[in-house]
């Protein structure tokens, strides 16, 4: 079996929901091994993001004003947004937008690793599979920062890895107001 | 090969589930997110494991370019049938449906055509029996 074909997530975790006015935002905890200055790349750097994020970038996220295209990746039918990067202060917090969705990253040092925070606004019916896919893709960024990357894990594929267990997880914990 | 899905172009997908629900009386059938892309598919209530109609966001300026043409024009973006469109005249409008063309009479059919409130133009075909 390969490491991929192993690859089970653990319990759901990490993750609260906040409500401000109408809007819902889902905000993912993960603590990472890895220094911020690592970290910082997979998350602006094209060719690292195509290993572990539900989206592909044409280009650097890493400076403020770098307009990208980011491209869904595995939807029904094809889903392309451009984005302006309105905050990118290296190793520490990166903003732009994915569609209509804010993406907030934070990046803090602790001990040679990086606590990585996310705040991303999120319709309140799909907050718990938001939840379950950022697990996923986080749980595969972990093994891409440890130099064995197993395959970006998104859209249907999940299903195969446990999604749906972690989404009924995280609905429980988020409570009533899931509609599925 | 079978038809399982349409889709249309709308400006807000939350504002066209409003409309094709309550007051076309569809029903809702797929709804799912990844990330900020959302597949969402209703069916008339008359038919509803029949084909879908994909509410599709339309955030495509070409797709969006097209969108406002055709809807100048006065073309229909989709059409639906119905037995009795008079019927589904008077039934929509009282919840609002804004129509520009009431039942009209044309060969073969009658027609009426209402906004969709999210971009488009609906026509509802009655075809004249024969």
């Amino acid at each position: 079996m390969t490491d991929r074909e192993r690859y089970a997530p653990g319990p759901a975790s990490g993750a609260r929901i906040r409500k401000d006015g109408e809007k819902w935002t889902l905000v993912l905890r993960r603590e990472l091994r890895h220094p911020p200055e690592k970290v910082w790349q997979a998350l602006t750097d094209p060719a690292h993001l195509r290993e572990w994020a539900p989206f592909e970038a044409d280009g650097s996220l890493g400076a403020v004003g770098n307009t990208v295209k980011l491209t869904t990746v595995a939807t029904p039918a094809p889903h392309v947004t451009e984005t302006t990067v309105t905050r990118a202060e290296a190793p520490e917090l990166l903003e732009y937008k994915w569609g209509d969705h804010d993406m907030r990253w934070e990046l803090e040092g602790f001990g040679g690793g990086t606590r990585l925070t996310l705040w991303t606004n999120i319709g309140r019916q799909f907050i718990a599979m938001g939840a379950a896919g950022w697990h996923i893709c986080f749980d595969v960024l972990d093994r891409l920062l440890c130099g064995a990357p197993i395959g970006r894990i998104v859209g249907g594929e999940a299903m195969k890895f446990g999604w749906q267990r972690l989404r009924a997880e995280y609905a429980k914990q988020f409570g009533s107001g899931q509609s599925q | 090969m079978k038809i399982k899905v349409t889709s249309i172009h709308v400006e807000d997908q939350e504002k066209a589930l409003r409309f094709y629900t309550e007051v076309l009386g569809f029903v809702k059938k797929g709804d799912f997110s990844q990330g900020p892309f959302r597949w969402l598919t209703v069916a008339p209530a008359e038919e509803p494991d029949g084909i879908e109609l994909q509410l599709a966001l339309n955030d495509n300026p070409a797709a969006k370019a097209y969108q406002q043409a055709i809807f100048q024009q006065g073309q229909p973006a989709v059409m639906f049938n119905t037995d009795d469109v008079k019927g589904d005249y008077e039934r929509t409008k009282a919840l609002g449906a804004e129509f520009t063309m009431p039942p009209t009479s044309v060969t073969g059919a009658t027609i009426a055509m209402l906004k969709d409130t999210c971009g488009n133009l609906i026509q509802l075909t009655q075809l004249a029996g024969w």
